[in-house]
């Protein structure tokens, strides 16, 4: 089971938590002509790296806040946690 | 407005489990709370209002993780950032509240009637949240609360009294029923005493 530092409540247990998908998916601006190839790589395309992962998770049965996560896709190892609005 | 029980008829008083040749003090209480006031405050994302200037029945807003803040008959419960869940005898208090908190600032719910409230008391009475939830209750002292869950089920878990325990778990009312089964499954290798 993986323990994860939320950056709210400190560090609590997987069970808590909801996987939230790539924190590196960027929204086209808004009121920006976007072309389908550009909101289908959005919406659809998704890469799956081996290695290092910036995620987002969401601490569904604690604070409910979104956070993200930097993941090792391999080991699991959890590096850094940060709130939504921060830099990792 | 009439209430009823969200246990009605499904919370049992007396002896069961493993309750044989031992006092009945020693054995872990569980209780149905009603009748509390409940309340959620949450302020909105986008006010800048300084959330640590507002009293409310001369308390502060906790603004930490696991924090209470409380007196003989109201406890605020810190429930997340600009999240507050405020548990009252005074069921008056709702009025205060909303005269206390700008509306263009905070939402201010009344959750009453919607949470089931088990209290479950004695030395045991960790060990036994232990046995369905992930989070580590040796660090939980009094006055403090967490939200977690309990073998699935979303739990908020206010820690009333140490020495002995007592221990108040609040979740959504239509898994309380489902809650209540839970708990005292968990409790039957010790004996439990329904109060």
């Amino acid at each position: 089971m993986l323990h994860i530092k939320c950056p709210y409540c400190g560090m609590r247990s997987q069970n808590e938590f909801a996987y939230g998908g790539d924190a590196t998916v960027k929204r086209p601006e808004l009121n920006k002509e976007v072309s389908d190839e550009e909101w289908n790589k959005f919406v659809y395309l998704r890469k799956s790296p081996r290695g290092k992962h910036l995620e987002l998770w969401h601490h569904i049965s604690g604070c409910r806040q979104w956070f993200k996560v930097q993941r090792d896709t391999i080991t699991h190892e959890i590096f850094k946690t940060a709130e939504i609005s921060e830099d990792i | 407005m009439t209430t009823v029980s969200s246990l009605k008829n499904i919370h049992k008083k007396g002896l069961f489990g493993d309750h044989e040749g031992k006092k009945e003090d020693s054995l872990i209480g569980i209780k149905e709370i009603k009748n509390l006031l409940i309340v959620q405050v949450a302020q909105y994302k986008n006010s800048s209002y300084q959330a640590k200037e507002i009293s409310i029945d001369g308390l502060s807003l906790p603004e930490e993780a696991l924090k209470i803040s409380c007196n003989d008959g109201t406890r605020i419960l810190w429930c997340g950032p600009k999240n507050w869940l405020l548990i009252s005898r005074n069921k008056d208090l709702l009025k205060n509240i909303k005269k206390i908190v700008s509306e263009k600032d905070f939402a201010v719910t009344d959750l009453s009637h919607s949470r089931t409230i088990i209290e479950i008391e004695g030395e045991n009475s960790k060990e036994i949240l232990k046995k369905g939830c992930p989070f580590n209750f040796n660090e939980l002292k009094k006055d403090n609360s967490v939200n977690s869950v309990f073998n699935g089920i979303a739990i908020t878990v206010d820690m009333i009294e140490e020495n002995p325990n007592i221990i108040r778990v609040f979740a959504l009312r239509s898994f309380g029923e489902s809650l209540y089964h839970s708990i005292t499954d968990a409790c039957l290798e010790f004996g439990y005493r329904g109060i």
